[in-house]
This record gives C-alpha cells, sequence and structure tokens, in this order.
C-alpha cells in the first residue's frame, strides 16, 4: 500500500471512530465535564453546603465535637459517619438517620457543629454521576449494562487519539506554531480548532481513555469472579470481644476523638477525614483520610469498645498492580488535589467536549464542500472530458 | 462516506438515510430517559422518603420487643453473582427497644443457636437492612426466624411464615418447583 493511500485509510479510521455515535459521545463527555465540578455546583447552588467561619480565628471542631453538635440539637438523630471534604469552603458531610426511617446527608459547620441544612432532594452529583458512569441503567446481578456501554468508548478514543496524530503529519510542530484562522470560513476554524485542542489535549484524552477503557476491564472482571485484591476481608467481631452489660444498655464506646488519635498514631502520616460508625453491634469502626499518595485513601479498623485496631489498609500494602487500579478512578474524575485541579480537569473536559462537536462540523461541512465540488464536476462532465473520481478530495489530510 | 451521484436519482428513503444516519445515534438518549423514573424511585427508597420498603409485612412481636418488617423490593430474589439467590429485608426497632437490642438477624428455618441465628442486620435500629441468603430449595411452607438479643445477653425468637414475608418468593419458589 502506498504511503499516500495508507495515510487515507488512517484518515478514513479517524473519522469514522466517532462520527455514528457522535451525540452520545458528547453527551457522556458533557455529564463528566458537568460531575468533575456537580460538588462546586451544588455548593453554589446551595449556601447551606458552605463553610462559613464566624471568626477569623474560629478553630474547627473535632469529630467528637461535632457529634456532640448534633446530638444536642436533635438528640433522636443518629449519626452513620462523617467526611470533611477536601477542600475547606464545604460544610462536613454527615450521613444520619432519623426516627422516622429516613437516611440523609445534611451539612454541618466545621466551626459551629450547626446543622445546616439537609442535601436538596435531587441529588445533582450523584444524578450526573450515574447519567455519565452508567447511563442510569439499574444494577442487578454485578454491572449494569449501561456501564459497560459508556466505558467500552474508552477503546474508540484512544484508537481516535493515536490515529488524530498518525494522520497529523508532524503535529508536534503545532506546538511551536499554533494556528487557529479566525477569517477564513468555519471549515478552516474547526479544522484549526480540533487540531489545536486535539495536540494539547493529548495528555488529557490519554488518562481519559486509559481509566475509562479500566472500568470497563474492572466491570468484567467483577462480573467473572476475578479479583485482584489484596485486600483481606476483616471479620465481624468475636462474640466474646463485644461486652455485656448487666443495665441492659449499650456499653460505652471510645470517642470519635480517640479513635482519630489511635489511627493517626498507628498510621503516620494519616490525617483523618472520614470516620464510619459501626453498622451493628459486632462491626468496627473506620477511620481514614489521605496520605502522601493524594490518589488513595488509607483505613483503620478499629473496634469501638476498646479501640483495638482489628486491621488497618496503608497505601504500602497495595500490591504494585494495585498502585496503577485504584489511582485509575481518580485520574478520570480529578479528585484528588482540591479545586485547581479539578477546574483543569473541567476546562480539558470541555475542550474534548469540543472536539467531538469540532469533527462532526468538519464532516459535515467537508461533505457539503464535496457534494457541491461532485455536482459542480457533474455539470461540466456534461460539458466536457470525465473529470477526477468524487472521493478524491474529501477523504485527503490536505484539506481538513 | 462519499456521496453516490449516480445517474438515478436516489429514492426517497435512501436520501432520508444519508441525511439522517449519523444522527441516528442520538435515539440512545432514550435509554437514560427511560430508567430516569426507575432511577429517581430508587432513590427515594434508598433514602427511605417511600417506607421501610416496597411493601411493609407488619409488625412482629419478639419476646418483650417488636419489629417492624419490610422487603426492600416486592420482588423475588434476586441472584447475587456466585453466592446465590439473596432477598433484602429491612427493619425498623420499637422506640422502647432501640437501646435493649444488641443485634437482629434473620433465617430461614428454626436457628439451633445464637450461633447460628443467620445474617446480621446492618444500620440503625431506625432503618436497616439484612440480605437473607434464599436456597432453592426452599419449601413453600418455609417460615422465616426473627433472633433478637439483647445487651444483657438476653435472646427473643418469633417466626412468621415465608408466605407472608414475602409472596413473591413463594411465586418464585412455586415457579421454578422448589428443588428436592
Amino acid at each position: 500500500m502506498s504511503k499516500k493511500s495508507r495515510s487515507k485509510l488512517w484518515f478514513l479510521v479517524h473519522s469514522w471512530l466517532a462520527l455514528p455515535i457522535w451525540f452520545f459521545v458528547l453527551i457522556v463527555c458533557v455529564t463528566g465535564t458537568l460531575a468533575v465540578v456537580s460538588q462546586e455546583i451544588v455548593w453554589l447552588a446551595n449556601p447551606q453546603m458552605r463553610a462559613s467561619q464566624p471568626a477569623d480565628d474560629a478553630p474547627l471542631l473535632s469529630f467528637e465535637q461535632v457529634l456532640a453538635a448534633i446530638k444536642k440539637a436533635e438528640p433522636q438523630t443518629l449519626v452513620e459517619s462523617i467526611s470533611r471534604p477536601d477542600e475547606s469552603h464545604f460544610a462536613l458531610d454527615v450521613s444520619v438517620s432519623y426516627p422516622d426511617g429516613r437516611s440523609q446527608t445534611v451539612y454541618v459547620n466545621p466551626y459551629t457543629g450547626v446543622i445546616q441544612g439537609s442535601a436538596p432532594d435531587f441529588n445533582f452529583q450523584a444524578f450526573t454521576r450515574a447519567l455519565h458512569g452508567w447511563w442510569l441503567v439499574p444494577f442487578t446481578n454485578g454491572y449494569s449494562w449501561g456501564w459497560y456501554l459508556v466505558s467500552f468508548l474508552g477503546l474508540p478514543m484512544l484508537a481516535s487519539l493515536v490515529t488524530g496524530l498518525v494522520v497529523y503529519k508532524r503535529f508536534w510542530k503545532g506546538f511551536l506554531r499554533p494556528t487557529l484562522r479566525i477569517r477564513h470560513g468555519a471549515r478552516i476554524f474547526w479544522g484549526d480548532f480540533h487540531r489545536l485542542s486535539g495536540i494539547w489535549s493529548i495528555w488529557f484524552i490519554a488518562v481519559i481513555s486509559i481509566t475509562g477503557t479500566w472500568f470497563l476491564i474492572q466491570a468484567f472482571l467483577f462480573d467473572n469472579q476475578v479479583s485482584i485484591s489484596t485486600e483481606p476481608i476483616i471479620p465481624a467481631m468475636a462474640r466474646e470481644s463485644v461486652p455485656i452489660s448487666a443495665d441492659a444498655s449499650p456499653p460505652p464506646r471510645i470517642s470519635l476523638d480517640r479513635a482519630v488519635e489511635i489511627a493517626e498514631q498507628k498510621i503516620p502520616g494519616l490525617e483523618v477525614s472520614f470516620i464510619s460508625m459501626p453498622g451493628n453491634a459486632y462491626s468496627h469502626m473506620s477511620v481514614g483520610g489521605r496520605g502522601w499518595y493524594p490518589l488513595m485513601f488509607q483505613t483503620a479498623t478499629l473496634n469501638p469498645f476498646n479501640g483495638d485496631m482489628a486491621a488497618s489498609r496503608l497505601i504500602s500494602d497495595r500490591s504494585s498492580l494495585e498502585f496503577v487500579t485504584e489511582s485509575m478512578r481518580p485520574l478520570h474524575t480529578g479528585d484528588f488535589g482540591g479545586l485547581w485541579i479539578k477546574l483543569i480537569w473541567f476546562f480539558f473536559g470541555l475542550l474534548l467536549s469540543m472536539m467531538v462537536l469540532s469533527g462532526l462540523l468538519i464532516w459535515t461541512k467537508r461533505t457539503a464542500l464535496a457534494t457541491a465540488n461532485a455536482l459542480k464536476r457533474e455539470s461540466k462532465k456534461a460539458r466536457s472530458a470525465p473529470a477526477q473520481p468524487a472521493f478524491a478530495r474529501e477523504t485527503s489530510e490536505a484539506n481538513l | 462516506m462519499s456521496q453516490s451521484s449516480t445517474a438515478t436519482p436516489p429514492s426517497r428513503l435512501s436520501r432520508f438515510w444519508h441525511k439522517w444516519r449519523f444522527h441516528i445515534n442520538a435515539l440512545l438518549l432514550l435509554i437514560p430517559l427511560g430508567f430516569m423514573p426507575k432511577y429517581f424511585a430508587d432513590v427515594s427508597l434508598f433514602r427511605g422518603d417511600s417506607g421501610l420498603g416496597e411493601r411493609e409485612i407488619g409488625d412482629v412481636q419478639v419476646g418483650p420487643w417488636s419489629l417492624r418488617l419490610a422487603e426492600l423490593r416486592n420482588e423475588a430474589p434476586h441472584l447475587s453473582g456466585p453466592a446465590g439467590y439473596m432477598k433484602d429485608f429491612n427493619a425498623a426497632l420499637c422506640d422502647a427497644c432501640v437501646e435493649q437490642v444488641k443485634a437482629t438477624y434473620l433465617r430461614i428455618g428454626k436457628p439451633r443457636s445464637l450461633r447460628a441465628a443467620g445474617v446480621i442486620f446492618f444500620g440503625t435500629p431506625y432503618r436497616m437492612g439484612s440480605q437473607l441468603p434464599v436456597p432453592e430449595k426452599t419449601k413453600a411452607d418455609a417460615e422465616l426466624w426473627i433472633t433478637m438479643e439483647g445487651w444483657d445477653g438476653s435472646m427473643h425468637q418469633a417466626s412468621i411464615p415465608l408466605s407472608q414475608a414475602s409472596p413473591a418468593t413463594i411465586a418464585w419458589l412455586n415457579k421454578q418447583g422448589a428443588k428436592p
């Protein structure tokens, strides 16, 4: 095959990868972009979610102080977990259970312990994630088929990146001499835009498509009962290790601050950001947070009655394979380093959505042009000698 | 991808196809639209906004205590990978027993001891859930046993017919012909 026809073939492959499913890809890109900043969007819309500091020097309350404040304000409400979001402008997320059987997340001010309000009935964060992640298809036995549908897109996306770079000859020159011709009509503009945003997004498209493909593999492994986890299953507490109380009331548990102290003592470098209460009398409490490697959490599993550490899961406990696979999700969502990382992910997410649109626009305009040319040639042919084949123009890379 | 420019004019259908073939995938949006009511119903079910479960079984007296029992879904047991068929039940403890009950268990058939009381409930006394394994060979006249254990070490048991606890499970067992 000649060099020219080979590049023509690559070009065809590149255009066909997303074209027949462009709208699906576009919506997945847009919902993913929104999901990155969904927490911030909810923060903007709901003042209850904001952590306003009463005075400049007001200190943060400890977990036990927060628990006590909730107990004082609503003695009947039971706390199931407390989580301190990464960014200090967010209130604490506390999952609670009410006597009427409802379970909800409430926003608690980290400085005053005031319950500022409950999460809105429409959970925008969860909804955008569900739409982006599994197309709202319910999970029944194992992963939902919507999950497969969306995560499969990682493959054509990766192929688009590779073929895009193959057909864009000497693409590295685009870094040195960026071209974005605005005054030469829509076709030229979108072509330049597609290439320029493409080369600056190489890293991002690679990250998103590789992690997306991992989600496909993950579902496939899970549904076929293949496990790569080295995490031991922690058995429930032994009957003997749960105290019996003579007066028939629950025996005292260690305070949350004591639990944090124990965990931070046993796991150097741990900054506790969440505590989950035991799920029943025989289960442990779990205390965790990020360590030196921001993409993973470390947790300590404690006996809530005497504070013994039943198990811990540290960054160093992960196998090298898990080190890679567990980094996939934070890399995909951009949720590992605060607001700035999220904003970078959001920006490139928008750019990626625009790449889908510009790709489509180029194709439509080119086809329109090619059709017009073909018609012109037809009428010419009627008058004079036969012309070149109609498709010669439209598939050439110079025409992009 | 090249437009054909043959002598005969293309039929209306093929013109339509050529114009819209790459936009048909927008119909994939019908999938999340169709699942949206189910999504929101599930959200409300799991938050407890629509009650303890899809089908309330009612109050069951267990010794001095009582609990309200519900089927999370008014459906047959669901297959949970290699673990087999599972049926989800939710429960809420009576107001007076919130402080006294240490643990609550469910089992098909009478437990021989507290150690074999069955699956334990997780959650708060206001709303807790458990996943009960339902062997395919379960008899249709089987009983669901509830064991409650107090912080003082006391233990109380009660049972209700499985047919009362979950008619959908009985229908499922009958349909596949309870395996010997």
